[in-house]
């Protein structure tokens, strides 16, 4: 993943511009001891050399005005324009890609036994509310976001640039305000399934037994498999990122100078499109990618055959606790 | 061509039109007409200000579509440098600026201020109408029943207390007619208590100046600092109170490669240019200027033909330098020998020389000595009356120049003529009344011919006990045209003053601080001014030209100008016919151009004779032909050829002797009637003086006369080849050339003084024909004499140095001690006293940094017109006080941090922001003086009339500073005091 | 085709801020936008520099490149325009902007943007409207350029200092006057905004 490095290698760079010092002077004094403040001026490329980004006094309240030069602008624009079309683009379309061809070698996943006619409570209404809540403001923002960065190349010539500016105005308004339910989504999302993500040993096994892609074997899960709880924790930890940094663009210079915007738009950005990725795969694997999977999150309710292939552990304790006997027998 | 547009299609496919911006657009799309229309309550606060995507502009280009843009040409009223600012008109509103390229003082330039002048006439924070206090609240008035009341109020303190009891402050923003008709105003009421900002800005320069060379103002130009090899900036900061004439030092620093040496207690933005920078203590001028002479007449860097020829008094300056060694400069000053020799072999070697200062020489209890002893430097190193040296002193104020030279000065009728007898009677002869007519108005002859109350007392006139005025009563009424009293020092004293009035006058564009400082609730009133860009008439800048200045609008909501304001009250005085007797008066409206003709048939002794409306306002249609350095036109101009621009006075004789004007004073390398000229005979001939001597081994006193003329020295084509005194009739007749004479001159000058004509002297002489001989035989009509470089007239005659009233260093008072208490223009100077206590309270050690003020590029004066400009307040939205780290450190004090500013007298206190910065040295404390609106900590936004507020409020500087009064001019002491600074 | 520049000469420049309000005065800059600006570095310091910044009409300027809705555009004359009806307020051009000049109204709360706001040169809009129409002077100010004018505020600059013009003849003055005084710090954000620099 060369794109990445580059990503991270500009980011990186950008992080060390931001680092604006104040200019050194070196002061030139008269024969006589007394300052020559003509003769103490440095010339302008030196100050650059010294600290590539230049800072002095202003008297407007506008804090971010006293930044009178910084090149790395022309790096965040590379970052911007280059790393972030290419990287991004390699990444989402080789997910999309991946996916296919997951899709063409194995096909939907069955259910093994076939549906059972019971189902069972998977997910209650307000977790469902929750990831409800979070995946439309998630596709919401994914769809803004990327217009955002690919809309005036894939777009903008469908539409005309006046069209455009219009749809990219309210994107811009929708995915600032989708914020907002995002994070509520995400922290429900965290806080209702925060148990049943924690690693336990059966993941281990789980992974042994090859995380139910071989189809001889039978991965044990929990309510949730390691595959699962990988989406979870990376979705989580994605998901703050993305939520921090992008408040930190919400409110641009709320305390931020100009290298922490442009670290927080790369940040933004990177992450953004690594989620996108990760939760494509999640897309896919909850509706084309697996039968019965979908109902889950649709109705609440999953057979209990494809319970048990996927989530034993789960099942079992499930109906322990409802204290009644699953039927193995097929629906038919 | 540009080609700007992108590839747009025609047809365009929108979800919504942009409705944003319109909406907004709407909301404030107000006409001009809507918008000077007089409704209350406009903008409240900086809050308020649109912030919206796009503010449609409703005074902007482009014009409206059908109405015809003329341009006109006026001249900005921020400082003295004079820059032309064009103003384009459409439909009767200024809708935009031009740069002028042709003025040749600007070149098209402004600062801030120039740059945004147009939002001075077009603010809608302008005081609307006329306003007056009922129990507190600013009720609207109708003009007529403003001038019925305020007339009536005044006649009556005049029957009860006598005209001195009327105070008339005026102001350096008037034109040169305005000002003129403002002093006139107050002789004819009666009264010397007339005065204006020069009193706290340059009249110790005027005063110290005059005495040593005969006139007080600059002697060169902002364009001539371009010929100057060596440019000593002491108390000055150009950079930010007069931008343009950086233009000028700059670009003569880099032709030149000159040095440029800035001497000052901050390093200021114009120290940023210079070659070199020397920090200096406040207050220590004399002490630097003595140290620099020390090694000056050390290594006989002098220029000895100079002194000979032109100078007198050496002899006792040599005596004062000599205890000037530089241990003892470095004691006062601080500056070590090294610095003080350097800067003084360079401003002596590397020659011609040019001293500029401004308020930070000017503004001490030894103003007028700060000033001689600038002056006795270049008569030192004989850097007078050339080129590119000269004492170029940068006023303040558009107009300073003028209104001091038009006799806004207590000391003084119009054009120096001072106040005895003579002088009326030169000036009764001018205004075609009676002399005892005039002298009846006063309530003595003594009264008339003594000087008034400087504006810096006006307060302790008004609370003192009437023993101690020298006048009937105490003042019990303010007329203020145009003046702050934010930047009078002594504020919680002016407070108390403002309560006890009975009347107090404020005509102004703005309410100012005048309305809102004190509780008062009844008693005042505010009438609305315009500003100079709504009237006609002249400014004089610092460098002594006129300019012209066209009405752009007319004065906008209900504002007056001041020509018709002052004559309503001289109508309602009952002397409206006497005092416009040569002056057209129609419909009320008063002729500016037959103002200035008076001021041409009475302005003599200053060379205010040539500049008629005529010849200004060809000057001004001109402007592109006069030389950016000489200031000069060509000679085979049908309109102005051979003039230099503005008629920099003195310009001799009547207009039609087209006398050029004066660009340098005292150069004798022209013949007078190309622009050159001596030092003035001011002083007499000679001088006697008994000194004890030694002869025969015993002491014996002997009483010399000393030859105050000049000596082998006289301006080019001269046919007086050496000192002369100044041309009376008599002298003509001496000389065999009253026969040069016309018989209408003649008959004039025996008109003046019928009894002895031959006294009748050039500055009387109402015909000009005596300046015009002694001109034509190439002389000075005021005599070629020598600079003194000894004013025996003045408190010290020798410039002596006197520590700052409130001193850091109480160690030096028994050594440099201020001079003893005493009565100056009527009112008491205890400044001995106040010394005195300080010391021996140890103030400076509850008080411990030297705090001093100044000026800031963004505003001006007392600031109430450009902190209301929405563009200038943007820029400075806060007072504050400038502070070192090092101070701020020891006091937990940073950047940007609410700090308590505690001054050391009347427990005074100011809450602003603290600037921590090395442009202070440690141990000084540096305030802008433009502030005003907030008063120890309270805001009193809500005292100003309805909508009037300005946009930026804040603390004085003079709510902090101090006593402290020049003996020989009443200059206050604002640049030196002290104060305590603590984290808010 | 002359290419149009800014050029400040730091050594001329005394921080008056003639520029700021004239640039102010002639496009009707509402409060708190601020088109141009002028910032001290060392300030109060012997070898204090004040400099003018605006936007500089950059060679490939970065802002039109991050645009994500291309509304930012260099003329013929190499001034960089833009569209404010195509604008979206998003503050990308800020963030790729090396002297800090686009400026946004602030609209609703917190940091919501309007429109973008920045020196045009003096030259009118990037828009549909006509040059020199009132349209076009309500969204953007004047058209200075179209009658032939440059920039107010280097037409009044106090000391010269603000240079505008076709970028060889103002590198020629600037080179001139370095040559004649003996000293000049150079020409602040020269090599970032053109790719080129000048003699000093």
């Amino acid at each position: 993943m060369t794109a990445f490095a580059r990503i991270r290698f500009a980011a990186l760079l950008l992080m060390l511009f931001g680092l604006a010092t104040a200019p050194v002077l070196a002061q030139k004094l008269g024969p006589d001891g007394a300052p020559n403040p003509t003769a103490s001026v440095t010339n302008q490329k030196t100050l650059l050399e010294q600290a590539p980004r230049t800072q002095g006094r202003i008297d407007i309240p506008d804090v971010k005005a006293s930044v009178l030069m910084q090149p790395a602008g022309r790096t965040w624009d590379y970052f911007h324009e280059v790393l972030l079309h290419w990287g991004g683009a390699v990444v989402i379309v080789g997910m999309l890609a991946v996916l296919a061809l997951a899709y063409l070698i194995m096909g939907r996943l069955r259910i093994e036994a076939g549906r059972s006619g019971q189902t069972i409570v998977r997910f209650k209404a307000f977790e469902r509310f929750a990831h409800w809540l979070t995946a439309v403001s998630f596709v919401l923002l994914g769809l803004t976001g990327l217009n955002i960065t690919f809309g005036k190349v894939l777009l903008r010539p469908l539409v005309g640039p006046d069209l455009f500016s219009d749809i990219s105005q309210i994107a811009k308004y929708v995915h600032n305000f989708t914020s907002f339910a995002f994070v509520a989504g995400l922290v429900l999302i965290t806080v209702l399934f925060f148990r049943d993500n924690l690693f336990k040993q059966v993941d281990i096994d789980w992974v042994k037994q090859g995380g139910g892609f071989i189809k001889s074997k039978h991965a044990p899960a929990g309510r949730f498999n390691l595959g699962e709880k990988m989406v979870y924790w990376l979705s989580v930890a994605a998901g703050l990122l993305v939520s921090a940094s992008g408040f930190v663009l919400l409110f641009p210079f709320y305390g931020t100078n100009i290298a922490d915007m442009q670290i927080a738009q790369v940040a933004h950005a990177v992450i953004a499109i690594l989620f996108i990725a990760l939760i494509l795969g999640h897309i896919y694997i909850g509706t084309l990618g697996m039968e019965g999977a979908f109902e889950a999150m649709g109705t609440g309710e999953v057979d209990i055959n494809w319970a048990r292939e996927h989530h034993d552990r789960w099942l079992a304790e499930k109906l322990e606790a409802e204290g009644r006997q699953a039927s193995a027998t097929p629906a038919e | 061509m540009l080609i700007r547009k992108s590839e747009r299609r025609p047809e365009r496919a929108r979800l919504f039109d942009a409705a944003a911006d319109e909406a907004s657009a709407k909301l404030d799309r107000r006409t001009f007409l809507k918008r000077s229309g007089v409704t209350a309550g406009a903008l409240a606060a900086v809050g308020e200000l649109a912030l919206h995507s796009v503010r449609k502009a409703e005074a902007g280009p482009p014009p409206p579509v059908g109405a015809t843009v003329t341009t006109r040409k006026n001249v900005c009223t921020h400082c003295s440098v004079g820059c032309s600012v064009i103003a384009k008109v459409a439909n009767g509103v200024w809708i935009g600026q031009e740069p002028d390229y042709d003025s040749p003082i600007n070149r098209g330039s402004h600062c801030c201020k120039g740059a945004a002048v147009r939002d001075d006439v077009l603010n809608e924070r302008r005081l609307r109408y006329p306003v007056k206090l009922v129990n507190g609240q600013w009720t609207r008035i109708s003009w007529e029943k403003a001038i019925d009341e305020i007339g009536d109020k005044l006649l009556d303190i005049r029957q009860k207390a006598g005209p001195d009891s009327v105070y008339w402050l005026g102001s350096a923003k008037f034109t040169n007619e305005a000002a003129y008709l403002n002093r006139k105003l107050a002789a004819f009421w009666g009264t010397n208590n007339s005065d204006h900002q020069a009193r706290i800005c340059h009249s110790t320069t005027v005063t110290g100046v005059a005495n040593t060379w005969g006139y007080g103002a600059m002697t060169n130009s902002y364009n001539d600092i371009r010929n100057a090899k060596t440019i000593l900036l002491m108390g000055g900061n150009p950079a930010e109170a007069h931008p343009v004439s950086l233009q000028h030092i700059l670009e003569g620093k880099e032709l030149n490669r000159a040095n440029m040496i800035v001497v000052d207690p901050r390093m200021t933005r114009t120290a940023a240019h210079a070659t070199e920078y020397v920090r200096v203590r406040p207050g220590t001028h004399i002490a630097t200027i003595y140290g620099m002479l020390w090694h000056i007449f050390e290594n006989g860097w002098e220029d000895k033909e100079f002194l000979a020829q032109r100078v007198y008094g050496l002899d006792e300056v040599r005596k004062q330098v000599a205890k000037w060694p530089p241990k003892e400069v470095e004691r006062v000053t601080g500056l070590p020998e090294a610095q003080v020799k350097h800067v003084a072999e360079l401003f002596a070697k590397q020659r011609p020389s040019t001293l500029i200062w401004a308020m930070g020489q000017t503004q001490f209890t030894t103003g007028t000595s700060n000033v001689r002893a600038s002056c006795l430097l270049l008569l030192a190193t004989g850097n007078m009356g050339l080129p590119g040296a000269g004492a170029n002193i940068f006023r303040g104020h558009t107009n300073v120049q003028g209104a001091t030279d038009l006799g806004l000065d207590v000391t003084s009728l119009p054009l120096y003529y001072g106040l005895a007898e003579e002088a009326w009677r030169h000036w009764c002869r001018v205004w075609e009344v009676d002399y005892d007519w005039m002298k009846s108005r006063f309530p003595d002859k003594k009264l008339m011919e003594t000087p008034g109350i400087p504006s810096t007392r006006w307060f302790d006139a008004t609370l003192l006990p009437k023993n101690q005025i020298s006048q009937p009563n105490p003042v019990q009424a303010m007329f203020i045209m145009g003046h702050g009293v934010n930047t009078i020092t002594r504020m919680p004293e002016a407070v108390k003053g403002i309560e006890k009035l009975e009347l107090l006058v404020v005509c102004d564009p703005y309410p100012t601080a005048w309305s809102v400082l004190s509780e008062r609730k009844n008693g005042t009133y505010l009438l609305p001014a315009c500003t100079s860009f709504e009237m006609e008439g002249s400014r004089t800048n610092s460098n002594r030209s006129l300019q012209w200045g066209e009405k752009i609008v007319e004065p906008v909501f209900e504002s007056k100008n001041d020509y018709d304001t002052m004559y309503l009250f001289a109508r309602k005085f009952g002397f409206a016919d006497l005092m416009f007797k040569n002056i057209k008066v129609e419909n009320g409206a008063v002729s500016a151009d037959d103002i200035l003709r008076e001021i041409n048939r009475g302005g003599w002794s200053t060379g205010y004779c040539g500049q008629s409306p005529e010849r200004l306002k060809a000057h001004m249609r001109n402007q592109h032909k006069f030389d950016l350095v000489t200031l000069r036109a060509p000679k085979d101009d049908p309109e102005v050829g051979g003039d230099y621009y503005g008629l920099p006075w003195p310009c001799w004789g009547t207009p039609e002797y087209r006398h050029p004007g004066t660009p340098i004073l005292y150069n004798t390398n022209l013949p007078v009637k190309e622009g050159g000229g001596t030092f003035r005979a001011r002083f007499g001939v000679e001088r006697v003086v008994k000194r004890k001597v030694m002869e025969n081994g015993q002491e014996v006193e002997r009483e010399d006369h000393d030859n105050l003329l000049a000596e082998g020295s006289y301006s080019v084509g001269s046919e007086i080849k050496d000192g002369y005194p100044e041309f009376t009739l008599g002298v003509l007749k001496k000389l065999g050339w009253d026969k040069d004479l016309t018989a209408q001159e003649r008959e004039t000058i025996e008109r003046i003084n019928p009894a002895d004509p031959d006294k009748v002297s050039w500055s009387t002489d109402l015909s000009g024909g005596i300046q015009r001989v002694a001109i034509e035989h190439g002389c000075s009509p005021y005599g070629n004499a020598k600079a003194r470089m000894i004013a025996w007239n003045l408190p010290d005659p020798v410039p002596v140095h006197r520590e700052p009233i409130y001193t850091p260093r109480p160690d030096l008072v028994a050594d440099y001690p201020t001079l003893p208490d005493a009565k100056q223009f009527r009112v008491p100077n205890i400044g001995f006293s106040v010394q005195k206590a300080a010391v021996d309270r140890a103030i400076s050690k509850q008080f411990p940094l030297i705090l001093s003020s100044g000026r800031l590029v963004e505003y001006e004066g007392g600031g109430e017109e450009t902190r209301s400009n929405r563009w200038l307040a943007e820029l400075k939205q806060h007072m504050y006080v400038e502070i070192n780290p090092a101070d701020a450190a020891e006091r937990g004090i940073v950047d940007g941090g609410w700090v308590w500013v505690t001054g050391a007298e009347n427990s005074s206190r100011a809450r602003m922001k603290a600037q921590v910065t090395e442009r202070v040295g440690k141990g000084v404390a540096w305030m802008p003086f433009h502030f005003a609106g907030w008063y120890e900590g309270a805001d009193l936004r809500a005292k100003y009339p309805t909508g009037a507020d300005p946009i930026v409020l804040g603390e004085s500087v003079n709510t902090l500073t101090t006593y402290g009064y020049d003996p020989a001019t009443g200059m206050q002491e604002p640049k030196a005091t002290l104060c305590q600074i603590r984290a808010a | 085709m002359a290419r149009m520049k800014f050029l400040c000469d730091a050594d001329r420049c005394i921080d008056c801020n003639a520029c700021v309000t004239a640039c102010k005065n002639e496009n009707e800059v509402p409060w708190g936008i601020n088109r141009r600006r002028v910032v001290t570095i060392n300030d109060g310091k012997p070898g204090e520099r004040s400099v003018s910044m605006a936007c500089m009409h950059c060679t490939d300027a970065p802002c039109a490149s991050v645009c994500p809705v291309k509304c930012i555009y260099p003329t013929e004359d190499g001034i960089v325009l833009h569209d404010k009806d195509l604008c979206i307020g998003c503050g990308y051009c800020f963030y790729a902007c090396p002297f800090g000049a686009p400026q946004y109204p602030q609209v609703g709360n917190f940091g919501s943007r309007g429109k973008m706001d920045k020196c045009t040169y003096c030259a009118g809009g990037g828009g549909p409207e006509a040059p020199g129409s009132a349209e076009e002077y309500a969204k953007y100010g004047s058209n200075r350029f179209g009658e032939g004018k440059l920039p107010m505020c280097a037409e009044m600059c106090s000391t010269k200092s603000l240079l505008a013009g076709d970028g060889d003849i103002i590198a020629q003055i600037y080179e001139e006057r370095v040559e004649k005084r003996g000293y000049g710090s150079g020409a602040w954000g020269w090599t970032t905004a053109y790719h080129e620099d000048v003699k000093s």
